[in-house]
Parts: C-alpha cells; structure tokens; sequence
C-alpha cells in the first residue's frame, strides 16, 4: 500500500502542531465557540452527548497492522477501550476528551494517520471498494486514483469552506461496492468499446434528508485528466452551491435546480481553461502510485491451495463462514476474507481493543500485513491463502469474530442513535440487540439470502437507511420513539430509494414487524428470487396488508 | 484594523476601499481603480473588467463563505497582478490558505494579533496543490 515520503509526512506532522496551537488558543478564550466548532470539525472532531467524538482518516479503507495497532493503543489510553468502524471506512473513537486530541493526532501520525477531513465542509476521505486490487471481478485496481485524488483534496485551499461536506468514492470492478451513486461524486474506473482505461463520472447522489441517486456528468474521462475534472467540478460548486440554508447546500441540490446538462455545461467550461494544464497527471506520477499498489507475493496456486472437503465435512461450522465470509480471488489458490463486525455482543461495527490487537496479528500471519475497513462496517483480509484459512478461522473464533454472517439479515449497518449522537431522534442499537436476539437461527437466515438492513437515528441518515433492502428510521411523535421502515432500496449496481412502507411502528414491534415482512418475503418467492427481486416484482401491497393489517385487528 | 501585505505588517497602505464592483461597473470614469467585491457578484464580469483595477478587495461576510477562494484562485489564473486583499471575518487560521489561492493582503478581524497571523503562514509547509505561490505538489517540482 502506499507508504508516506518525507513530504508526506512533513505535512501531518505540521497539521498536528497547528491544530495543537489551534487547540490552545481555544481553551485559551482566543477562538470563538462557532469558529473553533469548523476547525474542529475539519480535523473529524464532533462534541456529542456524553463526550468529544473523534474520527480518524483510514484512505479508501486500507490500513496496515501497524496502524491498527496504533487505533487499539489509542483506544486503551484516549478512550474506553473500543472503536467504531464508519460506512465510510473510517474509525471513530467516542470518549477522547477535547485536550488530548493534539496528542492523539501526534500518535496516530507516528504510523502515517491523520484526522484531517474527516468532518466538515470539505472534501472527505475518498471510499472505494474494499476487495480493490484482488477481487475476480476486477476491471481495474482503484486505489491508486484514489491515493492521487487524496493527496490532491488534503488540505486543498481552495476547497476547504464549501457550501457543504463532498464526498467522493470510486469503483472499479462490475458490482459496486463502495455505493458510488450516493456520493457527490462517483467515479466508475471502466474500459470504453475501443479498450481504453477512463471513468464515468456520476454527480449529486447522497443521502441525508433529500436521499439522491447520482446522475451520469460524463460518460468517459481520460484518467490523465481525473484532478482537472474534480478541481473543476468543485470549483463551480464552490461558487453556486447554497450557502443560505444548510439542509439545501450538497451538490445534489445545485444539480436538481440547474438540471444535470446545465451544471455540465458549466464544468464543460471551467474544464477546458484548466484541462491539459498543471493538475494534467504526468504518467510518471501515475506509475509512481501505481507502484505502491503492486501484487504481493504470492505463493504459487500448488503451495498455497488445499483441498478442503474433508474439513468442510468435520467442520460444517467452517464450511458456512467459507460460503458466507469469503470471496473469491483473482489469484488462484488465495481467497477474500471478510470478518464480520457483527455479532450479538457489539453494536454493529464496533470493535475492542483486544480484537483490533488480535486482528492486527492475524494480518501480520496471514495476509502481507494489510487489512481493510469495508462500507458495511466489517473488516477484510485481502489475501489469504486457501491452506491457510482453517487456521485463521479457529483464531477468529477465539477473537469471537467467526460468525459467519455476511450479508444476511444481521449483517446491519447501524449508525450510533441516540446512545451517542446528539442529532439522534431515536436509539438505534437496542435494535440492532433486538434482531440478533430474534433472528438468530442460522439456517434462517441463510435461507432468506441476501438482506441488506439498514438503521438510522434521524433523518441525516449515516445508517443508509434509504438504500437498505430494509430500511429503519427512527422518529420522535409525541415524546416516544417510534420506527419508520422503507423497502426496497439498494447502493449497489441497481441502486434505488426504498420507500416508506406506512405509518410508524413502535420501538417494541420492530422485530415483530421485520419478521412479518420476512414472512411475506417467503410466502411470495419463486425458486431463487432474492428478498430485493420480491418487493421488485410484488410491489408493497401483500407487506403492507400483513404489518398494518394485522396490527389494526390485533390493536382492536 | 492590522494589515498584513505581502507578507509584513503594513503600516503604510491605501484604504480598503468603499467603491462595491456592482456601483464601479456603473460608475464611469471617475470610478477609480480599487473596488469592493464579494461572492454574491457577477464573477465573470468582475474576470473581465479585472485589468482595469489595481487592487480588488474580497470581503468575506462570514469565515465560512469560501466563494472568495476561488475568486482569488481564477484571478491569479488569469494573470492578475495587483492587490487581492482579503476583508471582513479574516482570522489567522485562514491566512495560510488565502495567500495560497493568490490573497496577498490580508485586513484582519478587529480580535486577531497580527504578529501571530504573521507566523501562520506557512505553518504547513508543504503542498499537495499547485498554489499562487508556485509551490507545486511533489510530482510538479
Ligand atoms: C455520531 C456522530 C455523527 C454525527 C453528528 C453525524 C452527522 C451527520 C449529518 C448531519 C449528516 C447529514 C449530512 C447531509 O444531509 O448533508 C450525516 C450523513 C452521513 N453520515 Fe453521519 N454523523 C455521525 C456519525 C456517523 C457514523 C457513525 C456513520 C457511519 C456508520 C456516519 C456516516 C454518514 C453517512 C454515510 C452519511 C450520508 C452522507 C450523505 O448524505 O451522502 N455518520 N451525518
Ligand atoms: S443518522 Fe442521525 S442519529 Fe444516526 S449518527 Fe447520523 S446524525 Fe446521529
């Protein structure tokens, strides 16, 4: 992965010293309350409920042992103990106290990480897809771009009060992975008919309270040219995008008033003053981060394959977390290993201080030392070998992070509600207990397949509710919390809005009401149709008449 | 109000001026030189008309409104070579990244101590952006 320079690191060194002095000056009096809120935040610093919460930089998701070494020391010393992966990739510590943060910042910027970005009305850490570089279906590795559009958009002076957040994330295979078309900016990395390397790129998506799909802004970008066409875009949203109303200030909202072709015309000309010029990407610089991203070595397919059947047959438990938490890998012999943030203990998500050590170790034994943080809040060792994986498998069950649950019902995004966030409007992780508590027969939920649960505290929508096949919002009415469920949203590929399903339902009835709903889903499918093709094909009909149906006659 | 031009504490400089682009464009020839603009003007007329000025002030309205950025930024791309002073809710924790977008006067908040603002620029030394000052990213130098 990509290593820092001198250069490099000479800048988060000098980042730390001056949000240090920055720090200072505020707890000094010097800095008034609303100026300091911006600079804190630009350096990933909210004050919640109970305590500061701090969000630490992890680009595009990679990370090395090393640095997860570090986020679980910082844990153990700044915090209680424990950290919480983000759907962007990222980890938030949730107890550190406001003065020691300069000093956090020092520590993590021993092992190359930063804070900077992570919050604000900027341009935030780029995502993309976690399995980058080894996935089978794979056109084109995207963490180089994305290493060059970071560097490109860290500390960026021009771009550092815009109307509002930016965020950006790239994919680059045929099934998206990193929600790209609910992002400011999506970038799909694709080959065009006559075999030339380029993006697409897609404009205004996002969540929050006005939920957008991104809309095509260009068809086919020559990659050379991906840091001329970024300055470009966000210089004309620098300059239009609404500054009078926060809740209308996302680029989607310039894009819907002026309609795509407008806003495009008014890139089109600020791109061509600045095309081919400067921020042009030399191919040098191009290979030069390439070379970052090189494949490790890996053993040839006769070493590092192993006939597993027999311990599939031993260990049916193995043979499931096989089928569920691995992927396949374009090196033959080698699989993707996904370790699930989600079992009945932890808020999804989270992970202590001890798992962080101990997932550390196993990157360091099996997989180059390099781990990855995924969009749906779970971790990923990218390269492990097939004679090596029942070894592995046995380590994460000591770890307690075996379960082997990937994308099943349990397998939620979850944001924190209102345990931690100020913004909440309802709890959001007494649900979560809940549906690992109900929903916890295996076989069940292997059955129904992929489900993609989503939950949100409020309207801002960290959670993803929208795009959740189910989604969970959850409301204050009259002092009590109470849950809204939309279905049949999607970020992947085929991304859609769910939509509300009805009026809301008590905190006490979710699980009943998301069994009834799975009900539904069983009774109606035909051989094979996914949870998501259902609701496609039968519409909302048959799931309203059982949820509310029932509810009427029973509250009779 | 502390003024900082060109990297020094100016004891001696013109007025921040009175004169608003959008009265300049229709004031004729007794206009002067010098004008007041903000993010809410016509961009490309200012673009335009920018030759006839000797120094442009752009007046930030609060520190969070980063249009005058990229104002900054496209006039120095255009070839501008007189004053660009930054006005209104200018505080030190701003002045590194105006001077690189091609700010080079600075007219500070009433609470800021100007000697310390002197020192914030070039607090982060090193860029990863080309900037008015000709420091480039690695890969340009
Ligand atoms: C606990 C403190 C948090 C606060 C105060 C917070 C605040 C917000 C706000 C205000 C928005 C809406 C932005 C908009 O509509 O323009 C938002 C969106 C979002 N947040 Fe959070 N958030 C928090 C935690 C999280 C966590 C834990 C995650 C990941 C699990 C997360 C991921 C996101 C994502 C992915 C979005 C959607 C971005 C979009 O609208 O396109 N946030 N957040
Ligand atoms: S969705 Fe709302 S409650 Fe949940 S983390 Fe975001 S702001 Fe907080």
């Amino acid at each position: 992965m990509y290593a820092y320079n001198e250069f490099d690191q000479t800048l988060i060194d000098q980042r730390v010293e001056q949000y240090r002095d920055q720090t200072r000056r505020y707890l000094a009096g010097e800095i008034p309350e609303e100026e300091f809120r911006v600079l804190r935040l630009m350096n990933g610093l909210y004050i919640q409920r109970l305590a500061p919460m701090l969000r630490v930089a992890i680009p595009y998701g990679l990370m090395k042992s090393d640095q997860l070494r570090m986020l679980a020391q910082i844990s153990r010393t700044y915090d209680k103990g424990y950290g919480h992966f983000t759907t962007r990739q990222n980890m938030q510590f949730n107890w550190p106290t406001l003065e020691s943060v300069p000093d956090i910042l020092a520590d993590l910027a021993k092992v190359q990480m930063h804070a900077i970005q992570t919050s604000g009305a900027c341009i935030r850490n780029t995502t993309t897809d976690p399995f980058a570089g080894v996935s089978a279906d794979e056109i084109e590795d995207t963490r180089p771009w994305c290493e060059l559009i970071r560097q490109w958009s860290t500390l960026h002076p021009e771009f550092a009060y815009l109307p509002r957040k930016f965020k950006i994330a790239v994919s680059g295979s045929s099934s998206d992975r990193a929600a790209s078309q609910v992002h400011d900016i999506g970038l799909h990395l694709y080959r065009n008919e006559v075999g030339d390397m380029g993006f697409e790129v897609l404009v205004g998506g996002g969540l929050g309270r006005t939920p957008v799909i991104g809309k095509t802004l260009r068809k086919f970008l020559e990659p050379q040219e991906l840091l001329t066409y970024l300055d470009a875009v966000l210089r004309v949203y620098n300059l239009n995008g609404r500054r009078d109303n926060k809740y209308k200030a996302r680029i989607k909202i310039l894009v819907n008033a002026l309609g795509v072709d407008a806003f495009g015309a008014m890139v089109e000309a600020e791109w061509q003053l600045i095309k081919g010029q400067e921020l042009r990407l030399p191919e040098a610089e191009i290979e030069r981060v390439k070379g970052f991203f090189k494949a490790p070595d890996y053993l040839s397919a006769m070493h590092a394959s192993r006939d597993l059947n027999d311990t599939f047959a031993e260990h049916p438990q193995f043979a499931a977390w096989y089928k569920q938490n691995t992927r396949d890998h374009k090196q033959a012999g080698y699989r993707i290993i996904i370790v699930a943030l989600k079992n009945q203990l932890q808020a999804p998500g989270d992970v202590n201080h001890q798992q962080m050590d101990g997932i550390a170790a196993l990157a360091d034994e099996f997989s180059f030392s390099e781990l990855r943080s995924t969009h749906d809040q779970n971790l990923v060792l990218a390269d492990v070998a097939q004679r090596d994986l029942f070894a592995l498998w046995l380590k994460l069950q000591d770890l307690g992070l075996a379960r082997a649950n990937v994308g099943t019902l349990t397998d939620m995004i979850n944001c924190p509600g209102l345990d931690f966030c100020s913004l909440a409007n309802a709890e959001t992780l007494i649900l979560s207990r809940q549906v690992n508590e109900t929903f916890d027969d295996m076989d069940y939920l292997y059955d129904l397949g992929e489900i993609q649960l989503k939950i949100s505290g409020c309207i801002n929508a960290c959670g993803h509710h929208h795009v959740g096949h189910i989604g969970i919002l959850g409301v204050e009415k009259g002092g009590k919390q109470v849950y809204q469920f939309t279905l049949g949203g999607s970020a992947s590929n085929d991304a859609s809005l769910g939509k509300t399903l009805g009026r809301s339902i008590e905190q006490d009835q979710v699980v009943v009401v998301i069994g009834q709903i799975l009900d539904v889903y069983v009774e109606q499918r035909q051989t094979d149709e996914t949870f998501l093709q259902v609701i496609r094909r039968v519409g909302f009909a048959p799931f309203k008449e059982r949820v509310y149906g029932t509810h009427q006659r029973s509250a009779a | 109000m502390a003024l900082i031009k060109d990297q020094q504490l100016s004891c001696s400089h013109a007025a921040t001026p009175e004169m608003r682009f959008t009265d300049w464009v229709s004031g004729g020839s007794d206009a002067g030189d010098a004008v007041l603009a903000n993010g809410a003007d016509d961009l490309p007329s200012l673009l335009a008309q920018a030759g006839k000025l000797s120094m442009i002030a752009i007046e930030f309205d609060t520190f969070a409104d980063g249009r005058g950025f990229s104002m900054a930024r496209m006039l120095r791309r255009q070839g501008y070579a007189g004053e660009i002073r930054a006005v209104g809710d200018v505080a030190m924790d701003r002045i590194d990244f105006m001077q690189r977008v091609g700010f080079n006067a600075f007219e500070l908040r009433d609470d800021q101590d100007a000697l310390q603002a002197l020192q914030k620029i070039g607090e982060v030394s090193v860029h990863f952006q080309p900037s008015a000052d000709g420091k480039g990213p690695a890969y340009m130098v």
